[in-house]
């Protein structure tokens, strides 16, 4: 047993977190939150020439093909930030939905531009009724000589603003017996006419409204070589897509940590320090306790799937908590810094944002409970 | 017992009589934003003007002898008074005002008669809003180690300082603050309780960034400041309660920001998400219908329950004059961390919908959405939950013998 991190692991960690402190100051994600695409060119260039945005692509895609588990350690840096834009949406759930679904020429074409950081993927999948049963995608794609034609709206995608391509899940068939049956991705241009991408208003950051008018899609951008298929893409991508997100709010929930005891130390109420109070002191630990529980759950979940073992109720198991984790370790970061906790420029309500905005991505807390039963046979 | 309120034909008529007052008085065109950041100055005017009538007939602040701009009105003609404003969606004061419900208070117990006429007239029939200026940059929950220094200088205070998480939108006319008299008095016995016309020169006010500003109770503020005091004049004659007694002066107020009056009104935004949930279908199905959401629905009401019941046994304490101990606080206590769990179940319950105030998707016009931000940031103003904490343990006696009073409201 070693639960530690191997030293590639640890020299891929500091490097993610020296350029994390240095490029992502506070001021600079404050002002990307409510930006469109939440990054700058520079800074995603900065991520392409790191080998970053292809760290989960093959070398012959030109990628750096590292582990599930070391792109997590990536990923959960970039949660310190906390790193907005589509990091995850494009390098890791789109790279591994064409991994795992494209063909040959598709991931030549559509992965070689990721890990370039030339090409951007966004997924596609939810809708107005929003959910993540394969029963909630119902937009229908019908075909029309050697195109097909999409109609309809998805909601509360991640990063669609920022994306070149669109990976959209659409229906080319009624679901048989098999709800999951008869949806297909399609790999569309964001900006081909009938298209149009919103970004949502509220607190919330990079979550989009995508509606099709009519849009036109060569039937050849049908992801994979046969349509219908595309829920047990997802599926799978999901598996391992879902515990790097979970590392992602791992690093959220420590940098909350982190602040949350930097604070109690240097903030002095009552002539001491207000970390001195056991009320202060109980709610970083309470923080601590769900920052590990979602560590170790998460870690796991990737050590399963990098060894190729049976990971699926760990992938539950590891969302399950981490979704409600990352809510309570905010909790805990404010009720530690009271006021100044909620003025924006201080960054913790960057944190509180994530933590609510990525509660339901792939799945909430509720959904992975329930898959987890399954899971595990019961 | 008897838990419900029962009205006397007296009581009846004063609701027919305020029912068409309040129709003729309400502007048609008054609205109010789902997000208290949007009033316009416009909409502001219409409800200082609406709080200015309510004030000359003495219902701003009812309770109050008609001798110093109130109405004399008992419990009972109050409760008709909030329930009828409450059709409106409004309550009172009608708009962010500090001053009757706190600091008017304060000057009510604490204050010379002199002062008294001086200062609770204009506030009590509307024509001053007033702001509180207690928390500064180092002293918080630590309110007794504030440090803006006020000097006598003949008939004079000279004041300087700063002060933070200041006021509302579109300014005050006056202003209350804790500020230290003496700085070689022991803690409790330095500091004075000053009221300061917001027009003196070496006022500077700036604005300050928060997810939201509100969460207090009563109406939003929709704005918060950082206050600037630069050698600013104050008349000696605003000193309430003496040299060196502000903190026994703070104690009415705090007390009151404890929830120490108690809240008979429901929870518009809890009762406006159940009604959503009943009448709102997801994936084909009434929200409520859903086991899940259910549930969630099930959660809030009774800790919205829980919440009116404690509302209300403190304000029946407060108004019927009976003895209270750690009630006000545990209301405060108990709003604040449900409110952030309530917020927290919607957001299970509702999905990303409750996070967008997007026209088109967003529940409610918005309203859940800006309740997630308002729910972190209710946690802290009028004391964070540990020091409600901390006031009721004193009160119930843990771990001690003497028991702490609650402040003095009369
Ligand atoms: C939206 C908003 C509106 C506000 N409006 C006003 C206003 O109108 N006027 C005004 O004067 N102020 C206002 N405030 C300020 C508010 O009263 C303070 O934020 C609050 O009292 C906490 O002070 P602080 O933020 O300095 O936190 P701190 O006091 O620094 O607290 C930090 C942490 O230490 C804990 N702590 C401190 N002392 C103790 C103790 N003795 N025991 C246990 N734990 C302790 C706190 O609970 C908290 O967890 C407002 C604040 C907000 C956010
Ligand atoms: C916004 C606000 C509202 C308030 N409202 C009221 C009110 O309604 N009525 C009232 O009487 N007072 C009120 N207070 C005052 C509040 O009760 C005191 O600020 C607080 O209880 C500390 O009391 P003190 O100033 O007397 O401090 P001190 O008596 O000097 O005590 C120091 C602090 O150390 C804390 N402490 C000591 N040991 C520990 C420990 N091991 N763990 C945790 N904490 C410890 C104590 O709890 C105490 O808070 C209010 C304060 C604020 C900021």
């Amino acid at each position: 047993m070693d639960l530690g991190l191997t030293e590639a692991q640890e020299i891929l960690k500091t490097a993610a977190a020296d350029f994390v402190r240095q490029e992502y100051d506070k001021d600079t994600l404050i002002a990307l939150e409510n930006t469109p695409t939440g990054i700058t060119l520079e800074l995603f260039r900065q991520a392409a020439d790191l080998g970053w945005l292809g760290i989960l692509i093959p070398e012959s895609y030109g990628g750096t093909d590292r582990s599930l588990t070391d792109t997590a350690v990536l990923f959960e840096e970039l949660g310190r930030g906390p790193v907005l834009g589509p990091h995850f949406s494009s390098s890791v759930l789109g790279t591994l939905v064409v991994l795992l679904g494209g063909t040959e020429a598709q991931k030549q074409e559509l992965l070689t531009g990721v890990a370039q950081g030339t090409t951007v993927l966004s997924v596609a999948v939810t809708e107005p009724q929003y959910g993540w049963l394969p029963d909630t995608v119902h937009m229908p794609a019908s075909r029309q000589g050697d195109h097909y034609i999409l109609n309809g709206a998805k909601l509360f995608v991640h990063d669609a603003q920022a994306a070149t391509h669109l990976l959209c899940a659409a229906r080319t068939a009624l679901p048989g017996s098999d709800p999951g049956s008869g949806i297909t991705f399609f790999v569309v241009e964001a900006n081909s006419p009938g298209i149009e991408i919103r970004t949502l208003p509220g607190w919330m950051s990079q979550m989009d409204e995508i509606r099709f008018d009519n849009a036109r899609v060569p039937a050849a951008n049908v992801l994979g070589d046969t349509p219908g298929n595309g829920w047990d893409i997802l599926e799978a991508a999901s598996m391992g897509a879902i515990p790097i997100l979970c590392a992602y709010q791992v690093g959220s929930c420590q940098a909350v940590v982190d602040m949350s005891v930097a604070y109690s130390r240097t903030r002095h109420q009552f002539s001491q320090p207000i970390g001195r109070f056991q009320r202060v002191q109980d709610h970083i630990i309470g923080a601590v306790n769900h920052l590990d529980a979602a560590r170790w759950t998460t870690y796991e979940a990737l050590w399963k799937l990098d060894s190729g073992r049976d990971a699926r109720s760990s992938v539950h198991l590891a969302k399950a908590v981490t979704s409600e984790a990352s809510l309570k370790v905010c909790a805990g970061g404010h009720e530690v810094h009271a006021g100044v906790g909620v003025m924006r420029e201080y960054g913790l309500t960057l944190h509180t944002q994530r933590s609510r905005t990525l509660y339901h991505f792939l799945g909430d807390a509720r959904y992975h409970r329930r898959r987890l039963a399954d899971a595990l046979g019961w | 017992m008897d838990f419900e309120v029962t009205y006397t034909p007296e009581q009846e008529t004063f609701r027919a009589e305020v029912r068409g007052w309040l129709s003729e008085n309400i502007p048609a065109d008054l609205t109010q934003p789902v997000d208290p950041a949007d009033l316009t100055l416009e909409q502001y005017h219409k409800l200082r003007e609406l709080g200015r009538r309510l004030g000359a007939k003495g219902w701003l602040y009812p309770t109050y002898p008609k001798a110093y701009g109130g109405g004399d009105l008992a419990v009972d003609f109050v409760i008709i008074l909030e329930e009828e404003l409450d059709r409106y969606g409004l309550h009172l004061p009608p708009y962010y005002d500090s001053g009757g419900r706190l600091g008017g208070a304060s000057i009510f117990v604490w204050g010379t008669e002199a002062q008294k006429q001086h200062f609770l007239p204009p506030i009590f029939r509307g024509e001053w809003r007033t702001w509180q200026l207690l928390s500064e940059p180092n002293a918080g929950s630590d309110l007794a180690g504030v440090q803006t220094r006020a000097v006598r200088d003949g008939d004079s205070y000279v004041v300087n300082g700063q002060k933070t998480y200041i006021g509302s939108l579109y300014g005050c006319e006056m202003m209350w603050t804790i500020v230290v008299t003496d700085p070689e008095a022991p803690r409790h016995h330095n500091l004075g309780w000053l009221m300061i016309p917001y027009d003196l020169p070496g006022i500077d006010v700036r604005p300050m960034e928060l997810l939201t500003a509100g969460g207090e109770g009563g109406a939003s503020p929709g704005l918060k400041h950082t206050i600037f005091f630069d050698n600013l004049r104050v008349p000696a004659f605003n000193l309430v309660g003496g040299e060196n007694n502000g903190w026994q002066v703070a104690t009415t107020h705090l007390e009151l920001e404890h929830g120490g009056g108690g809240i008979v009104r429901r929870n518009r935004i809890v009762d406006q998400f159940l009604e959503y949930c009943t009448t709102t279908k997801h994936n084909g199905v009434t929200l409520s219908h859903d086991p899940n959401v259910r549930e969630d629905m099930v959660d809030i009401y009774i800790r919205s329950e829980i919440n009116r019941l404690f509302g209300l046994r403190t304000y029946w304490l407060s108004h019927a004059h009976q003895p209270r101990s750690y009630e006000g606080p545990q209301g405060s206590y108990y709003r604040k961390v449900t409110a952030l769990e309530m917020a927290e179940t919607m957001l299970r319950a509702l999905g990303p919908y409750a996070m967008t105030n997007d026209p088109q998707w967003g529940p409610l016009q918005g309203l859940l959405e800006h309740y997630q931000r308002a729910a972190v940031v209710g946690l802290h103003p009028g004391g964070t939950t540990d020091i409600q904490k901390v006031v009721m343990s004193r009160r119930i006696g843990i771990g001690r013998t003497a028991q702490e009073q609650a402040g003095r409201l009369r």
